[in-house]
């Protein structure tokens, strides 16, 4: 019983990774007024980019990583394009965009001869003999250098939003656009810097999931994680703490179900498989019940463009 | 002076200081310059296509001939155009009639499964006689579309949960559901994961050479809402509801019972498409019939501007598209991928000309 | 002496709309200069420029004898121009001295630590509060603050930017009687010690009290500049409005039986505080019912809760005609029960924008099987109805039945509105603010319409936050405080008396 605690602990942390990031980059972009439903898309693009990175020119992990983060800001250039300047539908902007990612993450992995290749990655960080002390070794010091650069991450997020001239701009831009602008903030270039800070972290998120988690690239291998990411910022109010929260749940969640099959449970495989989206739906109805009577906490502009408002 | 609100032509402009560029929103756009935009950046996507494809290893000089002449005159190509626009009208429709009503359905695979579900468990279980039997699959299908939407539609009304992520979510449970069945109870006994093939008189028949039967209904769904989305009380009723919710509820529409309504309409629609996968391209249900049909559907639907027969045209063409991309595939090896992303450029020109419409440019001095 | 502001020959278009003419203004330091003119004169717009929002197609600006170009808001700001705008540009669930901080212009110790900029600003809010004879939280919520004090947070924050030229744009539209005096009382004070104080407002009174200067203008031109306590009340309105208006004529009316009935009416906030407590009134056939107060003291969640689009927590809404009493009425319901609305949000709750002028008028009949059953509607009819409507309530501005309702103007809009509502001769009428953001004449064609359906039988609720209009028109007035029913007033009405209801229970 121990050990299935153990090792259930031990495989958390590496499935919470892509959900937090994935779900700060979110809170970001949100935080800035911009709906964003890209995450599914520019995860695939972080992973191709920075398994392709690793395969093709042997960087060393943590520089694919990087790769997928900029590849990931890249591409998210297309979608800030528009729905801040051509004013576009958010969602269906969104959409596209993970459409778009889906081919040419697809695309280029075909092209380039990355598809299903398997690789080394990014293994844990080399505690020596920490890592063998019993129960504490593999759960605490069992990990890879990203996982515990997430709270590190976390926090400076926290602490840009909150307590810094950016991120009060940033938050104004996201509350009331048209007081942020009266006040002298560029309501565009604070939404386009949103937006590509937070799809840099999503990328991220991506490339973890190939580079660090899988260690192959393979076709739509992000299986629907960036669409709970998108419900996880819904979940967690827009509050990076409360995302992290929700990822080490799903991520538990989702580490649960091998660990029962290997101790002996049986059953059914592919209905097992649901339990993640399952899980989200009711965590979804949860949320929705709960706070039914509480104030909002959304983004005062969320998913509005914003034009000046001038008389028609 | 603040004249109150006028969310249908949103006040709106940015300005920055003198002798720039200022953007203002026009009071009324014309017809003709709607369908100028909307020409001229499918003109910009398909340029941005074709460049990529030549990169891509595609002479350019055979460019024309692949799209237009062999997909569209060769007889074999037309036929497999013709097969493959009906499920793409019918998910078109189904977009289409789910986002009249403000109903972001994403769903769409995930409803299309439930439809070929339905249809299978009536082929497996020789329900009725053989002269009845697709009808009772056609039936079998739209109830069960309609019941997988009831979900995400029930959660939104009646718990206000967003449907853009219910919906998503649940295509993932319904591929798992689709998976359990066809690795377990109904596994073909040749070992496969797929359902038995569907006798003679369980398959749509070509109604006409070269025409089938998928399509006819496809054209009689459009058709049929047309008609009601133009001339029926329930047609005005979404027109309000897609306008102003508030100002439909106001006004006594019902809203909640015509939301709900039409998200099971719109389940049903994109269920008839799975059957029409499943009984005229497959002929048994397989593992992965549905896919790439859920964001066609929601793009067909955004690009026909949510109008039912713009949306059997739309359809029509992105067939023709995928049919090409097929062409393409075998003759120069360029993978299916690309027709994906050839359709997501077209449609961020389309999205973005949007802006062009609405607003107005000019230089302030 | 130079001008401290002076604008000339300002023009500016919106899509072919000319909003301002060939517009000019003037104005001092150390005075109180009124910028007075109906709804769609073309103030604001000015003003706007002024601010750096809009940018003028053609014209010079001058501050203190400098030609001027304003790239911006921020530009205005470094330049001393502060603006407190109608609707407020403060976020809401921000703290004042982060409003304050997100609007402080550029300046030195901007690299400092996030924490000593936060103190500089307490200080400096702190500072030109007693200034205005204040006292502030600089960590209060802005959501949890009053109009007047959110009012007050915003003159601060242009204050504390370095604002020597300030705006306020119809700033005591919002306020009762008592902090709209007390307002004034700060701005003098701000005028004595050097600074210029431009009043947009459309109220004579205001102008009258407190004005040294008032500029006038009309559609888009300024027509008149002059020394207020110089000229007659009668020679302002004609300035402003141009001729004058008829009166509406004064009958006694005679009251049937009682057709609407409020019953300890209760509805809670998202805080659970209640915005309105246990109200009850009655409305009787042929009378106009008035429900004044000051914004923000619960009369517009009453107005929502008997068009049925907010659900009361507890109480009934009784319709004597049908008999039926509701506790948690439908518009749907309440509309098949004979009532109509005028709702205040036009776009939010009566007009579908983006929809035709057909379709927003013929929903109605429509709902009510007039035009066919559920398959099939007779499109025909509808078109020729609406235009027989559109006629009959003299409808402007429609060039064809398939123009988008949201191309009217505000006045239009309201009549086509009213046309649909009083379409089926509604026993029940709800109007919220029904002439707000109208100019002199469509107010005038909406009051007489109100009054023809009361004098024709029908039971009329009008709730607003314009006292004048409420005692115009109501044969008897409740006055909403704190989210209660504070007093009722029957006629001859005392403006001091009722004034008086709407503050002494906040």
């Amino acid at each position: 019983m121990l050990q299935f605690l153990v090792t259930w602990l031990a495989t958390t942390p590496s499935l919470a990774v892509p959900y937090a990031l994935g779900a700060v980059g979110l809170i970001l972009s949100e935080r800035a007024g911009v709906l964003n439903l890209t995450a599914e898309g520019l995860m695939l693009i972080g992973a191709v980019s920075a398994a392709g990175a690793v395969l093709s020119f042997h960087a060393p992990p943590l520089l694919g990583m990087a790769v997928g983060m900029a590849a990931a800001a890249f591409v998210s250039l297309l979608f800030a394009a528009l729905v801040i300047t051509f004013r576009a539908n958010q969602v269906i902007a969104g959409l596209v965009t993970v459409f778009f990612c889906q081919g040419l993450s697809s695309l280029l992995g075909a092209q380039f001869g990355w598809t299903s290749k398997a690789f080394s990655g990014l293994g844990p960080v080399p505690f020596g003999p920490l890592a063998t002390i019993p129960v504490l070794g593999p759960i605490v010091f069992g990990q890879d250098l990203v996982a515990y650069l997430v709270v590190p991450i976390l926090f400076v997020v926290s602490v840009v939003l909150g307590r810094t001239r950016a991120g009060l701009n940033l938050r104004a831009v996201g509350e009331n656009p048209e007081a942020a602008d009266a006040a002298g903030v560029s309501v565009p270039i604070t939404r386009f810097l949103a937006v590509i800070a937070g799809s840099a972290l999503i990328g991220l998120a991506g490339a973890y999931i190939s580079v660090a988690s899988v260690k192959i690239w393979i076709d739509d291998m992000t299986a629907g994680r960036g669409w709970i990411a998108v419900a996880l910022v819904i979940f967690a109010r827009w509050n990076p703490w409360r995302a992290l929260f929700g990822a080490v749940l799903f991520g538990a969640i989702q580490a649960i179900i091998p660990k029962l099959a290997a101790a002996g449970v049986m059953l059914p495989q592919y209905l097992v498989l649901t339990t993640p989206y399952l899980a989200t739906l009711a965590v979804m109805i949860w949320v929705s019940i709960a706070r039914r009577h509480a104030p909002g906490d959304e983004p005062g502009a969320l998913g509005r463009p914003y034009v000046r408002e001038e008389r028609v | 002076m603040a004249e109150a609100s006028s969310p249908g032509a949103p006040p709106a402009g940015a300005s920055r200081g003198f002798g720039r560029l200022t953007i203002e929103v026009r009071r009324s756009v014309s017809p003709q310059l709607r369908i100028g935009a909307l020409a001229g950046a499918i003109a910009i996507g398909l340029t941005i296509s074709a460049i990529a494809l030549v990169l891509a290893g595609v002479p350019a000089s055979d460019l024309a001939q692949e799209f237009i002449v062999a997909t569209l005159f060769d007889p074999t190509n037309l036929k497999a155009v013709f097969v493959q626009a009906a499920p793409l009208v019918l998910v078109g429709l189904s977009a289409a009639m789910a986002f009249r009503v403000r109903f972001w359905n994403l769903g769409i695979e995930g409803q299309m499964i439930f439809g070929g579900v339905g249809a299978t468990a009536v082929s497996l279980a020789h329900a009725g006689p053989d002269s009845t039997r697709l009808v009772a699959m056609f039936v079998a299908a739209m109830l069960a579309g309609a019941a997988w939407a009831a979900i995400p539609a029930a959660l939104k009304l009646l718990m206000n949960v967003n449907e853009i992520i219910s919906t998503l979510l649940l295509n993932y449970v319904a591929s798992d559901i689709l998976l359990h069945l066809l690795y377990g109870v109904w596994k073909d006994q040749d070992g496969f994961p797929h359902s038995l093939k569907y006798s003679a008189s369980e398959l749509i028949p070509d109604i006409l050479p070269g025409a089938n039967g998928g399509l006819v209904i496809a054209a009689a769904a459009a058709a049929l809402l047309v008609v009601v989305t133009a001339r029926s009380r329930a047609g005005v009723y979404m027109r309000f509801v897609s306008a102003s919710p508030s100002v439909a509820e106001a006004l006594g529409v019902p809203v909640r019972p015509l939301v709900f309504s039409t998200v099971l309409l719109s389940g049903a629609l994109a269920a008839v498409a799975g059957f029409v996968v499943a009984s005229s391209q497959e002929g048994r249900l397989t593992q992965s019939f549905y896919q790439g049909y859920g964001v066609s559907g929601v793009l067909i639907g955004f690009l026909a501007r949510n109008n039912p027969f713009a949306a059997a045209i739309v359809g029509v063409l992105m067939a023709t598209l995928v049919i090409a991309g097929q062409n393409l595939q075998v003759f120069y090896g360029i993978p299916q991928s690309m027709v994906q992303l050839i359709q997501a450029v077209i449609v961020m020109c389309v999205a973005a000309s949007d802006f062009l419409t609405v607003h107005r440019l000019h230089w302030a001095r | 002496m130079t001008p401290a502001l002076a604008l000339d020959a300002i023009d500016k278009s919106f899509d072919g709309f000319r909003a301002l003419d060939q517009a000019r203004f003037v104005a001092n330091a150390g005075e109180i200069h009124a910028l007075l003119g109906e709804n769609g004169a073309g103030k604001s717009t000015l003003m706007n420029v002024a601010c750096g929002l809009y940018t003028p197609d053609s014209g010079t600006m001058r501050l203190f004898g400098a030609p001027t170009r304003l790239s911006g808001p921020r530009d205005a700001a470094a330049h001393g121009i502060g603006m407190v705008h109608q609707h407020f540009k403060l976020v809401r669930p921000f703290s004042i001295l982060e409003n304050v901080l997100l609007s402080r212009p550029p300046a030195a110790g901007d690299g400092a630590p996030y924490s000593r900029q936060a103190r500089s600003v307490a200080q400096a809010i702190a500072a030109k509060a007693e200034l205005l004879g204040a006292k502030v939280d600089p960590r209060a919520r802005v959501d949890s603050l009053s109009i007047a004090e959110q009012q007050r947070v915003e003159v601060i924050k242009a204050l504390v930017a370095g604002a020597r030229i300030l705006i306020l744009d119809e700033p005591t539209a919002v306020l009762t009687d008592q902090e709209a005096e007390r307002l004034l009382q700060t701005l003098r004070r701000l005028a004595r010690d050097g600074a210029t104080i431009v009043l947009v407002t459309h109220k004579l009174a205001d102008v009258k009290r407190f004005a040294d200067t008032v500029t006038i203008m009309r559609g888009g031109k300024t027509v008149a500049e002059l020394d207020p306590s110089q000229a007659s009340i009668e020679e302002l309105t004609r300035l402003t409005v141009g001729d004058a208006l008829p009166a509406l004529p004064n009958e006694q009316p005679h009251f049937g039986r009682r057709r609407l009935e409020a019953l300890d009416l209760t509805v809670r906030r998202a805080d659970g505080a209640p915005a309105v407590d246990r109200v009850s009134f009655f409305v009787r056939a042929g009378e106009i019912y008035g429900l004044a107060g000051v914004s923000g003291n619960g009369q517009s969640e009453l107005a929502e809760l008997l068009m049925g689009v907010r659900t009361p927590d507890s109480g009934l809404i009784q319709f004597e005609d049908s008999g039926e009493a509701f506790s948690a009425p439908r518009p749907a319901a309440l509309r098949s029960d004979g009532a109509a609305f005028i709702p205040a949000d036009r776009y939010r709750f009566a007009l579908a924008g983006a929809l035709s002028v057909t379709d927003n008028f013929a929903i109605a009949g429509l709902r009510r099987g007039r035009y066919g059953g559920w398959a099939w509607t007779n499109i025909g009819r509808m078109r020729a109805e609406t235009k027989e409507a559109i006629r009959a309530f003299d409808v402007q501005g429609v060039r064809s039945l398939a123009q988008k309702a949201a191309l009217l103007s505000g006045g239009n809009a309201q009549k086509l509105v009213i046309a649909r509502e009083f379409s089926d001769a509604p026993g029940v009428v709800v109007a919220q603010s029904p002439s707000r953001g109208l100019d002199a004449r469509a107010t005038a064609a909406v009051h007489a319409r109100l009054k023809a359906a009361a004098d024709r039988g029908a039971a009329v609720l009008l709730v607003s936050d314009d006292l004048d209009e409420v005692l115009k028109l109501s044969n008897r007035v409740g006055v909403m405080a704190s989210g209660r029913l504070a007093a009722e007033f029957e006629q001859p009405f005392d403006r001091q008396e009722v004034g008086r209801a709407m503050v002494t229970h906040g």
